[in-house]
């Protein structure tokens, strides 16, 4: 503020003048650039009617930090274009600059929702590099948890789908269950969030009893409880009118797209890498790929129903493992500093959200020389554009959480 | 290993391997020239008895001195999984053609290769960043791009681990720099 008498003092933070001009922490919806691509060109040209809206990058229910521009007419979605970075960390230049057990704890915080499947691949992988052979207790381990893992990111979901939608309630019952299995699996890892669990050549440390005693605390009421949570929205007419007929993926479509797990399988076709290319001890455990959708595709309802469907999947996969878990080591003998001979290896698993895959290329040094890091929400992101056409803006949130996207994947 | 797909292979694609096929594991890897990713690709996912149905990962390699772009697929017919690596781009100027005509999902992992290496794919309409700022003009995965921190250009260069793994060529050259061509 300028007094007459004084000619000038610096402007003091709270001038509403100053904030006016201020640009910081403002976002145009249309870049201040001239386009880069045909594409880009065509997105931000508007037609008479049509303005554009922008949504995030701090949207609460974009599943961490995602900016979406759509271009709407009335409020219909014409088209949208998400701009993604927000999380970039660099996780494949960090890990080509780590050595091969430093990685397992760069990888974990990908995708923060089930990141013991994070370590899952890059560990296969390196185990190929090596030529590996990991203990048949540890595999037991791998899945057991693994599968634990899968129930509590696909509850995590099921409240996250009705948050998003505007239900407050089922998200406390699904934190409840989450809070029971993260809670467990501290018992043998010490973290509850980001693991670190996984070792190239077994895991880090073996069953123990408070884990086992909360475990079976749990199975007496596992599938008990995943009645219940089902019970919760199924015959919700609100939920299910606003999901049904939404965003219908048609199978050669999700194929065409690059879709895997849940998405793909809610389209009908029965992707499952634990069973088109068998890892780990999955041949030797019974379990069904559930799908769901018929000729003219899976809708936002399929999507969601499929995940309930897999859940009791996984309850059977881990009460086998729990009578089939054999005695015996759970790391197989390793030097500390590991330098594999020169080769590439390709690993995939079959995460929450789909095929996680890692592609790694030795040197022959203690550090990877290329790390590739593949994430299915990257590629499930993608479908949003597709499924949001002449859809209402209110179904934007419907859609993107029906694919079950985590961010902190996406980014990398 | 798959000794069957690896015959099927060499026989279809005599003409555009450019190596012989590796195996190892529960991998078959097979070399094409870049011009031919396209032919080889449609080829692999459209004839009976390979059928390739799944692009599994799509990503960019800097070797160091030339650019790789790698193909993981996935078939119901071979229990192994099929790598194609499109090999020889020049590092100052890689083009591939874009696969985007077959596996249209293929449009944004295009983007993160061109986004992170520089390899420009043809017939990509949507060849932005994705990651970086438009304003962004290095390529961060690059083997000439070091970290800020990177230990081994600091004095002494001994804190970072037991052995130098990627030794700098000139601590000022930094990275490569060029101007994004759509």
């Amino acid at each position: 503020m300028t007094t007459p008498g004084k000619p000038h003092q610096h402007p003091s933070a709270d001038d509403p003048r100053i904030m006016l001009d201020d640009q910081i922490g403002q976002f145009e919806a249309v870049p201040p650039y001239p386009p880069r691509t045909e594409r880009e060109a065509e997105f931000y040209s508007l037609r008479d009617g049509e303005m554009f809206l922008n949504m995030g990058p701090q949207h609460p229910s974009t599943h961490g930090v995602l900016r979406v521009v759509l271009k709407i007419n009335g409020e219909q979605v014409v088209d949208l274009d998400p701009v993604l970075g927000y999380l970039h960390r660099g996780v494949e230049k960090l890990c080509e600059n780590s050595d091969y057990h430093h990685i397992i704890s760069q990888v974990d915080p990908l995708e923060y929702v089930s990141s013991l499947f994070m370590e899952w691949a890059p560990v296969m992988a390196f185990e190929k590099l090596l030529d590996v052979e990991v203990p048949r207790r540890a595999e037991y381990i791998r899945v057991l948890t693994g599968e634990l893992l899968r129930v509590s990111s696909h509850v995590l979901f099921q409240g996250w789908m009705a948050l998003d939608l505007g239900g407050l309630a089922p998200i406390l019952y699904s934190f409840i269950e989450r809070d029971e299995i993260v809670e467990m699996l501290a018992a043998i890892t010490g973290q509850r969030m980001l693991f670190n669990y996984f070792r190239i050549g077994g895991v880090n440390g073996d069953l123990n009893h408070e884990f086992m005693s909360r475990l079976g605390d749990w199975m007496s009421r596992a599938a008990k409880q995943h009645e219940a949570n089902i019970g919760l929205l199924n015959e919700n007419e609100i939920f299910v009118r606003r999901m049904r007929g939404i965003g219908r993926l048609d199978a050669a479509t999700a194929l065409r797209m690059g879709a895997s797990g849940p998405n793909i399988r809610a389209s009908g076709v029965p992707f499952d890498v634990r069973r088109a290319h068998p890892y780990s001890v999955y041949p030797e455990l019974e379990f069904d790929i559930p799908t769901r959708g018929g000729n003219g595709g899976g809708d936002s309802l399929d999507r969601y129903l499929l995940r309930l469907d897999e859940v009791s999947q996984s309850i059977r996969i881990i009460d086998q493992c729990l009578h089939n878990m054999p005695d015996g080591p759970i790391m197989a003998r390793l030097p500390r500093l590991l330098r594999p001979r020169p080769g590439r290896a390709w690993a995939a698993v079959e995460a929450p959200r789909g095929l996680y895959g890692t592609y790694a290329i030795s040197d022959g040094t203690d550090q990877p020389f290329r790390m590739k890091i593949h994430d299915p929400s990257f590629v499930h992101l993608q479908l949003v554009g597709l499924l949001m056409k002449n859809n209402l803006i209110a179904d934007t949130m419907a859609v993107m959480a029906s694919l079950d996207p985590v961010m902190g994947g996406i980014d990398k | 290993m798959d000794r069957a797909l690896r015959t099927r292979l060499e026989a279809r694609f005599a003409d555009s391997l450019t190596g012989p096929v590796r195996q190892r594991h529960d991998e078959t890897e097979i070399r094409i020239r870049p011009a031919d990713v396209v032919e080889v690709l449609r080829a692999l996912h459209d004839d009976a008895g390979l059928e390739f149905a799944v692009l599994a990962d799509l990503c960019g390699v800097d070797t160091g001195t030339h650019m790789q772009v790698v193909y993981h697929l996935w078939s119901a017919e071979t229990p192994d999984w099929l790598r194609v690596v499109a090999d020889g781009m020049p590092r100052e100027d890689p083009r591939c053609p874009s696969l985007t005509g077959l596996w249209p999902g293929a449009e944004w992992m295009e983007r993160e290769a061109y986004d992170m290496f520089g390899i420009v794919f043809e017939g990509n309409r949507d060849l932005r960043r994705i990651y970086m700022p438009p304003d962004y003009t290095s390529f961060p995965l690059r083997k000439d791009f070091y970290l800020a921190d990177d230990a081994a250009r600091s004095p002494g260069g001994g804190v970072r681990h037991m052995e130098q793994t990627h030794a700098p060529v000139q601590a000022t050259q930094g990275a490569v720099r060029r101007t994004a061509k759509a």
